[in-house]
């Protein structure tokens, strides 16, 4: 089974983020195994507790849990680029559970293990 | 690292230098991969280019100067370093940089080496 990995770099309110999701469900559905999601710059905003999108536009956190809960999706946030906009490891509100926080050598782990790296 | 054979990033920079942290970003990721000594190659393009032009201090603007850093690419093992000629004519740029080693490609070398990269990466 070939080995996907994705990194996000912009927001949640960006239309790439449509992309990215359509992008990963779509390899879930192919076979592909999907190892890690890492999310640096914009992308960490995705992990932040305080962001509320208008709720008629698209809700990237609701597709995010529903990846997780179903496929165990590893989401890994890089904590200097969060920390810089707004959350912190030891104010545990501030980042959605789902996410784990990291730092850039996972983003070194993911890309080797990998075949393919992406980023949105 | 758990692989054999070591994977090669492209880190693709496309972004000027102080207007954004793209650069900062970067830079991040290429000491990483250098530290954990996993071959990392340099691109820049575009406005990108002017990250590589000597005589910039970004703390004259209270910007962190982090061009500096690129000084020490050669302690993480970063050699190939890449900028695309047509980007430095089409802003009346020579190839003044501020680092040694900088190889400058015309537009199809340029694309055949970052297309001979495994992994890209975009800032």
């Amino acid at each position: 089974m070939k080995k996907l990995a994705v990194m996000i770099t912009t927001p949640p309110y960006s239309n790439l983020s449509v992309t990215a999701l359509d992008y990963i469900k779509s390899a879930l559905n192919s076979d592909i195994e999907l190892i890690g999601v890492f999310f640096y710059q914009d992308g960490v905003l995705h992990a932040n507790a305080n962001v509320q999108i208008a709720s008629d536009e698209f809700q990237a956190i609701a597709h995010w849990q529903k990846l997780h809960q179903k496929y165990k999706l590893p989401l890994h946030l890089c904590i200097t680029a969060a920390e810089k906009r707004g959350m912190s490891a030891e104010d545990e509100k501030s980042i959605n559970t789902i996410f784990t926080v990291s730092g850039l050598g996972e983003l070194v782990e993911l890309t080797t293990k990998a075949d393919r790296m992406v980023q949105f | 690292m758990p692989q054999t054979t070591l994977k090669t990033l492209a880190i693709l920079n496309t972004k000027a230098p102080y207007s954004s942290t793209a650069g900062k970003d970067a830079l991040d990721i290429a000491l990483i991969f250098g530290s954990f000594e996993q071959p990392v190659a340099l691109f820049f393009q575009g406005e990108g280019v002017r990250q590589l032009i000597s005589g910039q201090d970004g703390s004259m603007i209270n910007v962190k100067d982090y061009l500096k850093t690129f000084a020490a690419f050669e302690f993480y093992d970063i050699e190939e370093i890449y900028v695309c000629q047509t980007s430095l004519a089409q802003r009346g740029l020579v190839d003044d940089f501020h680092i040694d080693g900088v190889q400058v490609l015309n537009r199809q070398d340029f694309a055949q080496k970052l297309t001979a990269q495994q992994t890209i990466l975009r800032f």
